[in-house]
């Protein structure tokens, strides 16, 4: 009996594996008929980012090609020279992906990966950014990858205009790119100064790429990426919480306290906020503000953190007096 | 050959000192304080547990757990219990998924991953479901 489900249920699983392999030969694209939330700008009429420089690529090197292309777009004045040293494997012949965005990063740029629609991709380039793009120009099976910048499009000609090898502005039928983009798992990415937003931003993954600045020790981009992102998104409480880690990393203890305030009077319910907050608290010399602080963490979220102890209560009689007020939230009435 | 592998263990060990003491080093700045990544973590794995149950709102959804018998209440509960990995490989079918498609490609992969946990017997959903062991 067992046997006869495994066997009905092996079947499913082939033919579902059928369906979906199928689903992939069958798809052709279609000019997408929106724009992507909030970008104003349309991808109806045919555009060219002209201000963006090319560089035909040597031989393997489109890494370090379109790299150049993406930094030197946004006013980094560098080329593909340089950055071979930066991006390049001799013994692989060509680039990772990774090296290329840790490449970006490298610089002081933001870079953020777009969700792979067309329709994304086209609404970025439709607001000025140009989008880096993988192809694999070969085979699923036999892999040819290659990075190219997409500057344009026509949707009349239905036509994807890339800076690509040795070709400048070449424009690329859009059945012909569709392809080579989607057997490279569609990954494109904008490359952005830490104080500009790309258009199809969505705010996790903005500040997860702002994360990336941070955890990579680029601080000060990382600083600016997060307040724009606090400007643009004001009900995301990690955007002030990554100024404040970024400034108690620094050891600022008084600014990380503005920042985790700011915090916690905006998010209330976030207990990180509020562990945090009392760290920096305690640092900055305001024990029993920290105590009251970590008292709200605790409160908030018991199974992780600890309520202070009583006996640190009665060491610490005296504070300065610069120390903020600090207010747990009221319960919610349950 | 002997007094390499000597030399060697005691380079080793030196190096395993070494990078422990990078690592304990290089954390120590923000070690307690929560990191931002943790709190985007946090709120991605709730924003991805709460598009999945918005799913099982919809009618279509509800009618085909009717038509299979297994009540809404228990793939609630379940969504409530999936792991971050489990969640953000919903998520990515979930966003791969063609706007018309989304629904039953959602189920279909729902039935797999219960109907494969449960012939394993790590859970219990489907009474037409013998587990293996």
């Amino acid at each position: 009996m067992i046997i006869y489900r495994l066997r009905s249920l092996s079947g499913f699983l082939i033919s579902l594996t059928l369906v979906m392999l199928l689903a992939g030969c069958a798809s052709s694209p279609k000019w997408p008929e929106q724009t992507a939330a909030g970008s104003t700008a349309t991808i109806h009429k045919r555009t060219l980012l002209r201000s963006v420089p090319f560089y035909p690529q040597e031989r393997y090197q489109c890494g370090p090609a379109s790299l150049a292309m993406m930094l030197n777009a946004r006013g980094v004045e560098t080329n593909p020279e340089i950055l071979k040293e930066l991006v390049y494997l001799p013994g692989a012949k060509g680039s990772l992906r990774v090296e290329l965005v840790a490449g970006a990063r490298s610089h002081g740029m933001l870079v953020y990966e777009l969700d792979g629609t067309l329709e994304n991709l086209l609404s970025e380039v439709a607001a000025g950014n140009p989008v880096l793009v993988m192809q694999n120009l070969g085979f699923n099976w036999w892999p040819q990858w290659h990075f190219a910048v997409v500057i344009g499009f026509d949707p009349e000609e239905r036509h994807i205009i890339l800076h690509t090898d040795t070709r400048e502005r070449h424009e690329q039928n859009l059945t012909v790119f569709n392809k080579t983009w989607s057997r490279a798992e569609r990954w494109s990415a904008v490359v952005m100064k830490p104080d500009q937003l790309p258009a199809t931003a969505k705010p996790l993954n903005y500040l997860m790429a702002a994360n990336d600045l941070e955890t990579t020790g680029r601080t000060f981009a990382a600083m600016t990426a997060y307040r724009t992102a606090e400007a643009q998104w004001p009900d995301q409480p990690a955007a002030p919480m990554g100024q404040g880690n970024i400034s108690y990393s620094q050891a600022d203890w008084t600014t990380a306290v503005e920042h985790y305030q700011r915090m916690t009077e905006r998010f209330p319910e976030v207990a990180p906020g509020w562990y945090n907050l009392s760290q920096a608290l305690d640092r900055a010399d305001c024990p029993s503000q920290a105590r009251e602080a970590a008292s709200c963490a605790a409160t908030l979220a018991p199974g992780r953190f600890d309520a202070p102890s009583d006996q640190a209560q009665k060491t610490s009689p005296s504070d300065n007096n610069s120390c903020p007020v600090i207010r747990c939230p009221k319960p919610v009435n349950q | 050959m002997q007094t390499i592998r000597k030399n060697l263990r005691h380079v080793s060990f030196f190096l395993a000192i070494l990078m422990a003491m990078t690592t304990v080093w290089s954390s120590a700045a923000t070690a307690d304080v929560i990191g931002t990544g943790e709190l985007l973590t946090e709120q991605r794995v709730d924003l991805d547990r709460e598009s999945l149950l918005n799913m099982l709102e919809q009618q279509e959804v509800k009618d085909k757990l009717a038509d299979m018998g297994v009540s809404q209440e228990v793939v609630e509960e379940r969504i409530q219990n999936l792991t971050p990995s489990e969640l953000a490989e919903f998520e990515q079918q979930l966003a791969q998924a063609e706007v018309g498609e989304g629904v039953v490609g959602i189920i279909v992969l729902f039935l797999l991953v219960f109907i494969i946990t449960d012939m394993l017997c790590a859970t219990n959903l489907f009474s037409f479901i013998n587990c293996i062991r």
